[in-house]
């Protein structure tokens, strides 16, 4: 017999915590919009980076690791190294997160100790990953891109703790140049990379999709792998060539990566549109809009460009792959803990059966509408757009939410 | 002791909470026997490898056999060859699956 993994489902009390605060991280990172105001957003404002980070590593990456906790086995084939370590994670993740957006917002003096928080969560999630790799025999392409997407994130964060300590003023460091890096390591090596590997286990497997090639997302992590590498390296030889030649790489490679994507999308045998599939659509062309404005932005050097090529990045592609994802493995977990016991003995409900119909396609309608508005008022630097969007954004974040819990608390 | 006919029918109790449809008619079941002695073999496969409940799955299955009457034991052969795909379901799976 072919055996594929052991501890396909930890202990939902332990993963339940990720998803909660993650949405409310959601929430938080997009009341945070309406204090931010259309004519002095920039790549550097403080206000920004501390959005920003509300938003990745409270929303993004705690949803990530909690994910991570269960997609692990699954995707690895083997057990994990130690399990219980992540009743560690989303603690000091939430702290240090909390600390850092403040730190950004008005108190440069908690960014330190902030980073120092989020880095010893980050550092507790690798390490336990690593030693989890550590037992895997044979190696397939999902292995390698979750072992590279973590060392990109071991170094992305040690940069992001330097310059946490630049920022506050404790040592000096050329923050310019390790900003590239650091911003490039997580979010193009890690997150990125992540959602890249993973989605050749789950697209296929929610969608019934058989008979597609793995080639071109093969070509598409080597290419993003590269384009990294050559960003942080350009950052320290200040090599512009080298820079732009990164840029143009990760732009072909995830490409490359969306005509994978489309390739699983018209082999799949399950054609339902479900909340599943409109999140990840929405995804993939957000993930193609921002690519688009990026290189936009190297033509016309017109910075509101890159603005609206990070805000499709993050609030269209991440967001919306991860709320998708989240749809799915709520209800598994919730079904695994409670009703597979009692398959046999009495009716249980079917994973669908376990979906909030009206709060998810309201999340759906009110942050895909919040998502363009706001990437037109960032384009248009209009004040009162972006304010319009966030409220779109606010009413979706909040039926994420009560998603979030219904899915949870379901009986 | 029961033939293959019986012991499918018996399988197709098992339902995939994640399509809703029975291992049986999703073809998942590749084949499936039972000697005089009550010894029951089934081979089966899943819809991919990285199917989070494979454990579960396979329980089921093995206990929808064992409470057929004078089963002795059951053993579970999970294959990926030949791999599954959408063709080896019932023709109404793949009806339900494909509406949009």
């Amino acid at each position: 017999m072919f055996s594929i993994s052991q501890d396909f489902a930890p202990p939902f009390k332990l993963i339940a915590p990720f998803f909660i605060i993650g949405s409310l991280f959601y929430l938080a990172s997009v009341a945070y919009i309406f204090f931010i105001s259309a004519q002095n957003i920039s790549m550097l404002d403080t206000k920004i980076l501390g959005f920003v980070h509300l938003f990745l590593l409270g929303f993004i990456m705690m949803t990530i690791f909690g994910a991570m906790a269960q997609l692990v086995p699954v995707v690895l084939e083997v057990g994990h190294f130690g399990v219980e370590l992540f009743y560690a994670i989303w603690p000091l993740l939430s702290i240090g997160t909390i600390m850092m957006a403040f730190g950004f917002f008005s108190y440069p003096m908690l960014l330190p100790f902030g980073g120092v928080v989020v880095l010893i969560s980050i550092m507790v999630f690798i390490m336990e990953i690593f030693l989890t790799i550590k037992k895997v025999k044979k190696f397939n392409l999902v292995m390698k891109s979750i072992l590279l997407s973590n060392t990109f994130l071991f170094f992305g964060i040690i940069f992001g703790l330097v310059m946490a300590l630049g920022y506050s003023g404790l040592i000096e460091a050329d923050i310019n140049a390790l900003l590239r890096s650091h911003v490039f390591l997580v979010v193009i090596g890690y997150v990125t990379i992540t959602i890249m590997g993973l989605s050749v286990v789950l697209l296929p497997m929610f969608g019934l999709s058989h008979g597609f090639s793995t080639k071109p997302l093969e070509k598409a992590i080597a290419m993003v792998c590269l384009s990294v590498l050559l960003v942080v390296l350009s950052s320290f030889i200040k090599s512009a060539f080298l820079e732009y030649a990164g840029y143009m790489l990760a732009t072909l490679g995830l490409f490359m990566y969306f005509y994978f994507v489309q390739t699983i999308y018209k082999t799949r045998a399950r054609k339902e549109i479900d909340i599943y599939a409109k999140s990840l659509i929405f995804s993939y062309f957000s993930l193609i809009a921002s690519l688009i404005f990026g290189i936009a932005y190297i033509i016309f050097g017109f910075e509101p460009l890159l603005l609206s090529s990070g805000w499709m990045m993050f609030f269209g592609f991440f967001s919306f792959a991860v709320t998708g994802h989240v749809y799915k493995i709520i209800p598994f977990l919730v079904w695994f803990e409670k009703f597979s016991p009692l398959v046999g003995k009495q009716k249980v409900p079917m994973l669908v059966d376990m979906l909030p119909k009206k709060s998810s396609s309201a999340q759906f309608v009110f942050c895909a509408v919040g998502v363009i508005v706001v990437a037109v008022a960032i384009l248009l630097q209009n004040d009162a757009l972006i304010k319009a969007g966030a409220s779109f954004l606010f009413v979706g974040a909040l039926a994420f939410v009560r998603s979030v819990f219904y899915m949870i608390n379901y009986k | 002791m029961y033939s293959k006919e019986e012991l499918f029918l018996a399988i197709s109790t098992v339902i995939d909470p994640e399509v809703g449809f029975n291992l049986v008619e999703m073809g998942l079941i590749y084949d499936a026997s039972c000697d005089d002695e009550g010894n029951a073999h089934v081979t089966m496969t899943l819809s991919t490898k990285a199917c989070p409940m494979h454990q579960l799955i396979q329980q089921w299955v093995k206990e929808a056999v064992q409470k057929m009457a004078n089963i002795k034991s059951v053993e579970i052969e999970l294959v990926w060859e030949p791999e599954w795909n959408i063709t080896m379901a019932d023709e109404h799976v793949k009806k339900a699956l494909s509406r949009g």
